[in-house]
């Protein structure tokens, strides 16, 4: 579609800076914020312009103990959201991935029911679910670990489903073609399956890292050891100070510290995840 | 040496439909066999019986003496040429040919010694390093052939492999693998609906109607002598003419006011048939019997006419005739006929068998 209206261009690229500015400010008034002292912000008004603090904020914030009763860097919390986000990552990729491959190339009883049981488990998010969670990882002596932090969340009915429909994409005669070549259950998902399957599990990285990293609810349940804290539940912990000024400059900082990886792995990740969406290379 | 060996092979699915109820056939080591019938007449399903694709329910299958019902498909020693080609999108040509040889560890130096041979015997020497998405239809047909030859199988078996190809390019792949088949001398099993491919490719036809057998034998012999009325009808095109008739004393009675003479001792309900290619044009006194013509296709070489018989109480029954050059008769005009006796088909019409 190929239109030459002079005033639509003018119009759909103002629609397009007023969204962009929309959704930058904030980013904008967070990197701002974190460059003026802590005091600049009883007075009411939010700075729309740098400060000169900036550099003393940024060194505390990375290198010095996040404050506010945590006893842990920033940094060291965004290692930890990084493993959470990796591992729910990973092991969701990982166990879909099998879980597919079972439903779609092997004939065993009860296939379909095992599908759509596992499909029903989205009705099942964590939220609906914490008490019990909670209830079997403590059991299960997972309280403050990493294991703890990710196990629960790895099961995953959204991906099976995405990666069921691009295995039943792959047509039989392929299947067959590599069974008359020799490839067993393993060859054929590792050599076949897998390399087929890559722009979908790029696709599925992206979305499961940034629902991974943003995880709230569940670290702040099972974590009480500082040593555990991810990133993004910390921030509100920083935020609920009893007597006092509120860090907000450190909080910006650090809030643009949480942005940095999801942000890294969309841009890293872009051309895969669109073909993951679009392309079907089979 | 007898190379394969179908005993009685049967297949019934679960839900118990009884796809191919029982085949027989001893294939030649080296020999070229199609098999070819109508869609859903089980010639794939027999095919994949034999790749393993699809299990054995009745009957013995037997490569060099050895049986194979129970053996995975990779253990059969067979090479397989799909329809779709089936070839590996994510791996370049040379892997899609080295991967069965990788599987059967096969040393790399072999692999390589082998793919670069097959590449250059199809001409795919240029192609090795392109993925299959960059190649044309005739370029990845190539390739399915060559993932085939490269295993140096036992039997090659091919699943209408050229049916995704351009007219001209099936005739010319038609003949390559025919060239190829013959100087590798490997046993092979080919699976088409496409006759003339069947009479062109073939050292012996396996003609299969709703999952039997109806004749097997080699081409020439199919097309002058089948064993049934289907088997007339399938081979040859256009198909034969085939009109149900009497076998009487005085002939064969076609109608009320038609009997062409013939001494036989047979006398009931039969099938004559005469092949378009044998109907002879001749005057009013000489003619067995008139066609009104209806119409007339000229294809330069030859031409096809089609009309309506005009005789008594058989009326309207159609017949092609075919003659060789240039014909334009008239719409509608009366032609005469005549079938020499040494041309006809007869079949009973009961057991549907030769007379």
């Amino acid at each position: 579609m190929i239109e030459n209206r002079p005033w639509l261009t003018v119009v759909s690229h103002a629609t397009l800076l007023l969204g962009i500015a929309l959704v930058a400010l904030p980013v904008w008034m967070a990197l701002v914020a974190s460059t003026h002292p802590a005091s600049a912000f009883g007075v009411g008004h939010i700075p729309l312009w740098f400060g000169d603090a900036g550099l003393d904020t940024w060194k505390t914030v990375l290198l010095e103990k996040a404050g506010n009763g945590i006893d842990t860097p920033v940094f060291f919390m965004m290692l930890n959201s990084l493993v959470m986000a990796l591992g729910i990552t990973f092991g969701k990729i990982a166990i879909s991935l099998l879980s597919a491959y079972a439903i779609v190339f092997f004939r065993f009883p009860f296939r379909n029911l095992c599908f759509w049981i596992i499909f029903m488990t989205l009705m099942l998010p964590v939220e609906v679910r914490i008490v019990p969670t909670y209830e079997v990882v403590a059991n299960l002596d997972l309280l403050n670990s990493y294991t703890g932090l990710t196990l629960p969340l790895i099961a995953s009915a959204t991906a099976t489903f995405l990666f069921r429909q691009c295995f039943l994409s792959i047509p039989g005669e392929l299947v067959e073609a590599a069974r008359i070549d020799g490839a067993g259950p393993f060859r054929f998902f590792f050599d076949i399956l897998l390399p087929l399957s890559r722009t979908n599990i790029a696709a599925l990285f992206v979305i499961l890292f940034i629902y991974g990293w943003n995880q709230y609810l569940w670290p702040l349940l099972i974590t009480t050891d500082d040593a555990y804290y991810t990133l993004v539940m910390s921030i509100k912990r920083m935020l609920s100070v009893t007597d006092g000024d509120i860090a907000w400059n450190q909080i910006m900082a650090t809030t643009l510290l949480a942005m940095l990886p999801p942000v890294a792995v969309v841009i890293g990740m872009q051309k895969l995840f669109v073909k993951g969406l679009v392309d079907a290379e089979k | 040496m007898t190379d394969v060996i179908l005993e009685k092979i049967g297949k019934t699915y679960p839900n118990g439909y009884h796809a191919i109820p029982s085949v027989d056939l001893s294939i030649e080591e080296g020999e070229f066999i199609v098999l070819v019938g109508p869609s859903g007449c089980g010639k794939s399903t027999l095919l994949r019986m034999v790749a393993g694709l699809e299990s054995i329910s009745e009957g013995e299958l037997r490569i060099r003496g050895e049986r194979m019902n129970e053996k995975e498909p990779a253990e059969r020693d067979i090479a397989m040429v799909f329809q779709n080609y089936a070839l590996y999108p994510h791996m370049t040509v040379y892997n899609n040919m080295a991967y069965g040889l990788k599987n059967r560890k096969v040393s790399k130096n072999v692999i390589e010694q082998k793919v670069t041979d097959v590449a250059e015997m199809l001409g795919l020497t240029d192609l090795l390093q392109r993925k299959p998405g960059q190649l044309s239809g005739g370029q990845r047909q190539r390739v399915a052939m060559g993932r085939a030859m490269v295993r140096d199988p036992k039997v090659f078996l091919f699943d209408e492999p050229l049916s995704n190809l351009d007219a001209k390019l099936r005739v010319q792949m038609r003949v390559e693998i025919r060239q190829l088949q013959r100087k590798l001398g490997t046993t092979t099993l080919y699976v088409t609906h496409d006759q003339v491919e069947a009479m062109t490719l073939a050292d012996r036809l396996v003609v299969l109607n709703k999952g039997k057998a109806e004749q097997i034998g080699t081409p020439m012999d199919l097309y002058n002598k089948p064993a049934t009325p289907f088997v007339a009808s399938f081979i040859g095109s256009p198909s034969m003419n085939l009109l149900p008739a009497n076998l009487v004393e005085q002939g064969v009675q076609i109608s009320s006011s038609l009997t062409l003479p013939l001494s036989h001792n047979y006398r009931g309900c039969v099938v004559w048939g005469i092949r378009p290619e044998h109907l002879e044009i001749t005057d009013e006194q000489n003619a067995d019997f008139a066609l009104r013509i209806q119409a007339v296709e000229s294809l330069g070489a030859e031409t096809l006419i089609h009309g309506v018989l005009e005789e008594e109480s058989k009326k309207g029954i159609p017949m092609v005739v075919r003659l060789s050059g240039p014909h334009l008769p008239e719409l509608n005009s009366l032609m005469w006929l005549t079938a020499p006796v040494k041309h006809w088909h007869l079949f009973d019409e009961i057991t549907q068998q030769r007379l």
